[in-house]
């Protein structure tokens, strides 16, 4: 391990944890239908009103997906709106619904650990409206 | 949420120091929330006993990762891997996270790194105050949200024990209040104080054994099924084969 860079090392830890979870990443994006079904079964979705960022397959799609299909090479933008989209939009209360059977909260989870690998994660410490 | 806080270093190097390669394990769930086991606390608590392995000439390599709840059996297939590369797994999540982590891997030996405190409200940042005490018979409806079990210096269940202060303390001092004088005060002004004169039997303590708690609409799911039939898996076993087919029991004790 030694002479790697941080940033070496970071990608390898992100492409663990890709690579634990490929199979379902590759047959989720192969078997996703785009049938919006999932999107009524969650609750953030109902909440704001639908909007299409919180559908629960443009979640997994758009984080997890996206960090699978560039092999984690995203820019720390990339990351922080991916972040945002697991994080934020996603409790991870697991009822999410989809009829082909994709596993989703396993996607979002997966995409949670590669932020947390980048250093995107969420922090309870920071003042509400400092 | 769950409040936790993290035990003494000294003590956390004491389970670890004799094994080479440690997993820290933290939870993106409670322990996150209340800053003791999340990402942040794992490579700081990594990074100090490393520190201390250094001291004490002690060969140790510490890796670290986070699940997203350790009180949840998918979420620890995440580490399956990084398991098999370990010697011990260190817990930075609550107890029912580092004891369902210890069940899913009873090969390797799991230490908790935090102490588990209790069930609170987050007052500020850092700041938490306990607010049940899951005694399994909340009572919240009669006393106007103020738990008489947990804010009560001495649990008292029917009404106030003689010992409130004229300025509505409690006689512990302290700066404690008293319970009931709270409870009293906040439904007088929501004018239904008869409610707090309910006499209730005394709550039983003595049930204390492992609770399973199957969700109202879930019993058949988790209801013993017919020998010859697939039987449900161990983990739900628990509560289910003590329970009537339909039985619309909340909660199910294991003995």
């Amino acid at each position: 391990m030694r002479g790697k860079t941080t940033e070496a090392r970071t990608r390898e830890r992100i492409a663990r944890i890709v690579a634990k979870k490929e199979g379902l990443i590759r047959l989720s994006l192969q078997a996703c239908a785009h049938c919006a079904l999932c999107a009524e079964s969650c609750f953030i979705y109902r909440q704001s009103g639908g909007d299409p960022t919180c559908t629960p397959s443009y979640k997994a799609i758009n984080s997890i997906g996206k960090i699978w299909r560039k092999k984690g090479r995203l820019s720390e933008a990339e990351y922080a709106r991916i972040g945002e989209l697991a994080w934020n939009k996603c409790v991870l209360c697991m009822r999410c619904y989809c009829p082909v059977g994709i596993n989703i909260p396993s996607l979002i989870s997966a995409a949670r650990g590669a932020c947390r690998e980048r250093g995107v994660l969420r922090t309870y410490d920071a003042k509400r409206n400092a | 949420m769950v409040k936790a806080t993290r035990k003494p270093l000294e003590e956390i190097f004491g389970m670890v120091k004799g094994f080479e390669r440690v997993l820290v394990v933290g939870c993106g769930g409670c322990t996150s929330v209340c800053l003791a086991g999340g990402q942040r606390e794992v490579l700081a608590l990594a990074d100090e006993l490393a520190e201390c392995a250094r001291n004490a000439r002690v060969p140790q390599q510490y890796a670290c990762f986070v699940t997203e709840r350790q009180c949840n059996r998918e979420f620890l297939e995440d580490i399956e891997e990084r398991v098999e590369n370990c010697d011990c797994l260190l817990s930075l999540a609550c107890g029912a996270g580092a004891g369902l982590l210890a069940d899913v891997y009873a090969a390797v030996p799991v230490f908790p790194a935090l102490n588990t405190m209790f069930l609170g409200a987050d007052l500020d940042v850092g700041l938490y105050e306990e607010r049940c005490r899951t005694c399994g018979q909340c009572v919240l409806g009669d006393t106007g949200g103020i738990c008489p079990v947990t804010r009560c210096s001495k649990g008292s269940l029917n009404g106030p024990c003689g010992g409130t202060q004229q300025d509505g303390s409690c006689e512990l001092g302290d700066g404690i209040h008293c319970a009931w004088n709270d409870i009293y005060d906040r439904l007088k002004g929501q004018g239904r104080v008869e409610s707090m004169m309910v006499i209730r039997p005394p709550m039983d303590w003595m049930e204390k054994g492992p609770r399973t708690l199957v969700q109202r609409g879930f019993e058949g799911r988790y209801a013993k099924k017919p020998a010859g039939m697939p039987q449900p898996r161990q983990e739900r076993e628990g509560a289910a084969a003590r329970m009537p087919p339909g039985a619309a029991a909340d909660k199910a004790r294991l003995p």
